[in-house]
């Protein structure tokens, strides 16, 4: 199959900025920040109180009928709200997001037999559902305990958002679920262009929706002591000297990925091309990644080999760039090692750490250095660190032309996956 | 649905309701044991399943135990005996690390402290005071679903490519995902390991309520699949590893060769039979014996047979492994791939445990073990929504 090469022709997004890609694109291109105090439920007693929270009042229902326009078989909305499934943010995310980015790509019938590439995180566990099941000090699970056919498990199954998209926009192919942490998404997308270059699909829905903004996720973030202490929008600087911990965000980006010459000869308009993708393995710590970057560095190499370029070729790094005092350094010295003086961002401090979302939400947010030669900025980045020996942009999005960029994304136990996206042309 | 081509497996390990030792479990799947047995996990006295068929025993003190739980330990220890058992495949950043990851549990246990002393569905205010300051440290890391690939490739030094791929079809997409990997050049050796268990609480409610499972009060009582009265599988849970190389690389060293699909026909139930033996389609070579879904349900046993027997003959042997360990969700083709290679090893098929009466239709399903000189066989496993895995395996 050589000579295939993956495109991307349709992106749809949903973050702290709000529901839409051009949200999200407009939010980057404003240096705003999108961090703000929890909504979701009463988080004034937790030691997170800041998250990058998609602006939907209360409940996930009130968002799908607010985007009910952009699902393909809204009729289906009533069903699931009485299943309690649409409480589930990361599912209503992903649809959205899924269903924008096969509205901007134009897919039609023809584009039917997409495979789907999804990342995803933590399942849902819904309090109220558990709660049901409690008998003074028991736990009794039984028939008459738990209301309707779609029991606990039924709602927060792993793959429950893969398999929805899948059943709204009627795709037949493959299904493939990723779920290594916050590695998830960026492996999602590569996996996405493997299958396209080696032949195994013409197109692929992929990205990730992730959604822990809800007791237990922000709960378990607190005791992990992950996220910063610091109970302000500002709480999350990447590469700034005064990091403290990441901020938890929410959201989706999915992507239409297409074999090149099918897309141009259906008209498509091409967004960015995947050049190149790898992944490796620090195997070093289960919370702390290889201090010197060294298994990173290499994910970055092989992805910039892979797509038949050497590391001058890369004008813009998006960093994964948590905020973490760990994390940044390791990756800074894996990025300066490879790319010099490279410009790199990290687009947490504006809409969080989206978790098994975050590679792609990146991803997204690196298709503005194609469609309006911008370079996203580092929020709340103000004091430069001399353990990130790295240039990093600054709050404000950078004017420049650039060919290729390359995302990074590490999840916990260093799985880390690096991928490369080339202007088109 | 393409596969990844054909890749030798040069170790291997694992943990099933049957015994740990692939030997001495072919002994037991031989004489038509099963491992069903009243749950032993937890009191489900009052489900509409009450059989279960678990792993004897505990996995081995670790410190891992910080981090991951019961059925992911099993999933380091098979990774690491594999590894071991391979003798000396690539290392560092040349070995790489392919998870397959069933789902996640609610740990019920880990829960109940945070739950017990809230109000309403938790958004009151005080819910930090109320519990969710009693959320064990690690909860979070106990959650994660790559955790013990992580901690895996930790240990055994795993540098190269790795994933973790999700659902009840997940040990097939490993083994695909370890093969194309292989394929590509990106690795020289990969440590494919899965891992699973349907005997859950919430698991087992939805798949009494459902009618998938069996209702059986007893082993005795299960009917088996492929049988005329067939009434639900029985929930199983186990982990299996392989450690597959390229075969001109794994030279003498092979003891099997395996090749890998997966796939999801978008149904939310189990995959249509279509879906199975267009997998098994794919695959086949000439192949006469092959390890059924096996989804004990009388409609779903007729149709898959059906469509099987246009890919295989009306002829061909039909095992069903899973009547004898139990259905082991995403773990299944991982335990396919070690077990069927050791029956073909033996030159002898094993029997459906518990089947008495097969009902009518192609294929042959077997009552009684039999002997074979045949050097391959298809296998295929099914969960929900929609997922299917198959693999091939053939021993020099």
């Amino acid at each position: 199959m050589a000579g295939r090469r993956a495109v991307i022709t349709g992106v749809g997004a949903v973050s702290a900025f709000g529901v839409g890609y051009d949200a999200l694109a407009n939010g980057l291109a404003a240096g705003r920040s999108a961090i703000g105090p929890i909504r979701n439920f009463d988080a004034r007693t937790f030691p997170t109180r800041v998250a990058g929270e998609v602006p939907i009042e209360k409940t996930s229902a009130s968002l799908l009928e607010k985007h009910r326009g952009v699902l393909l078989h809204v009729g289906e909305a009533a069903a699931w709200e009485h299943s309690g499934l649409l409480r589930d943010r990361k599912v209503c995310f992903g649809l959205i997001a899924a269903a924008e980015a096969w509205r901007h790509a134009r897919c039609g019938t023809a584009e039917r037999k997409a495979a789907l590439s999804i990342g995803l995180g933590l399942e849902q566990a819904f309090l109220e559902d558990l709660a049901t099941a409690l008998d003074g000090d028991e736990i009794r699970v039984g028939a008459g305990d738990l209301a309707g056919p779609e029991g606990v498990r039924f709602r927060s199954r792993v793959d429950l958002t893969a398999e929805k998209i899948r059943g709204v926009l009627g795709l037949s192919g493959r299904v493939a679920v990723h779920v290594s942490a916050c590695a998830a998404g960026g492996t999602a997308v590569a996996h996405a262009a493997s299958q396209i270059e080696r032949g195994a699909a013409d197109v692929v829905l992929c990205g990730a929706s992730d959604s822990m903004v809800n007791p237990l996720g922000i709960g378990g973030m607190s005791r992990l002591g992950a996220p910063s202490p610091r109970a302000e929008p500002s709480a999350c600087r990447p590469f700034d000297r005064r990091r403290d911990g990441l901020v938890v965000g929410e959201g989706a980006a999915m992507f239409v990925v297409e074999e090149e010459s099918r897309a141009r000869a259906r008209g498509a308009d091409l967004l960015a091309v995947i050049a190149g993708a790898a992944t490796t393995q620090d195997a070093y710590r289960a919370t702390a990644p290889r201090p010197d970057g060294s298994r990173a560095l290499a994910a970055m190499e092989r992805a910039v080999r892979r797509a038949n370029l050497v590391p001058s070729d890369i004008g813009y790094v998006n960093a994964h760039g948590t905020g973490t005092p760990l994390n940044d350094m390791a990756e800074a010295k894996a990025i300066h090692a490879l790319f010099g003086d490279v410009p790199t961002s990290s687009i947490k401090g504006a809409v969080g750490h989206l978790m098994a979302a975050a590679g792609a939400i990146e991803l997204a947010a690196c298709l503005l250095a194609f469609t309006r030669d911008l370079l996203p900025g580092t929020a709340h980045f103000e004091e430069p660190d001399p353990e990130c020996p790295i240039h990093v942009i600054g709050p404000q999005p950078l004017k420049q032309r650039v060919e290729y960029v390359l995302s990074n994304s590490f999840g916990f136990g260093g799985q880390n996956v690096s991928v490369v996206l080339g202007r088109p042309r | 649905m393409t596969h990844a081509g054909r890749m030798a497996v040069t170790g291997c390990s694992l943990r099933t309701p049957l015994g740990d030792d692939a030997a001495a479990v072919l002994q037991r799947l031989l004489a038509g044991e099963r491992a069903a047995a009243p749950n032993a996990h937890f009191d489900a006295s009052t489900y509409t399943c009450r059989l279960a068929a678990t792993i004897p025993g505990a996995p081995r003190p670790t410190k891992h135990r910080k981090f991951v739980k019961r059925m992911g330990l099993f999933g380091m220890e098979v990774g690491a005996e594999a590894l071991t058992r391979a003798g000396a495949p690539a290392k560092g950043a040349r070995l790489g690390l392919f998870c397959g990851y069933g789902g996640l549990r609610a740990h019920w246990d880990d829960l109940m402290p945070v739950l017990e002393r809230q109000t309403g569905d938790a958004r009151a205010t005080g819910a930090w005071a109320q519990g969710f300051s009693l959320l064990h440290p690690f909860w979070m890391l106990f959650h994660l679903s790559n955790n013990a690939h992580a901690l895996l490739s930790i240990d055994v030094g795993g540098k190269g490519d790795g994933t973790t791929t999700a659902g009840s079809n997940a040990g097939a997409q490993a083994l695909r995902a370890a093969s194309i990997a292989l394929a590509v050049g990106s690795v020289d050796a990969a440590l494919v390991f899965a891992y699973d268990s349907l005997v859950e609480p919430e698991t087992l409610l939805s798949l009494g309520m459902s009618g998938a499972a069996t209702s059986a009060a007893t082993a005795e009582a299960v009917i088996a699949p492929y049988d005329e009265g067939a009434a639900g599988i029985v929930p199983g849970e186990a982990a299996a590893a392989v450690v597959l190389e390229r075969p001109d690389d794994a030279g003498d060293r092979a003891i099997s060769f395996i090749s890998a699909a997966a796939t999801a026909d978008g149904a939310e139930g189990f995959p249509s039979p279509r879906a199975l033996a267009s997998l098994a389609a794919n695959l086949a070579a000439g192949d006469t014996i092959v390890d059924g879904a096996a989804l004990a349900s009388p409609e779903r046993d007729t149709a898959e047979r059906a469509a099987l027997a246009d890919v295989l003959g009306p002829s061909a042997a039909l095992l069903a492994l899973t009547a004898s360990t139990g259905h082991l969700g995403g773990a299944t083709a991982v335990v396919q791939a070690i077990l069927l290679a050791e029956a073909l090893r033996a030159g002898a098929l094993p029997p459906i445990a518990g089947l008495d009466r097969p009902s009518a239709g192609p294929l042959r399903p077997l009552v009684r073990a039999e002997e074979t000189r045949a050097r391959s066989a298809l296998a295929l496993s099914a969960g929900m929504p929609g997922l299917a895995g198959a693999l091939r395996v053939e021993v020099p």
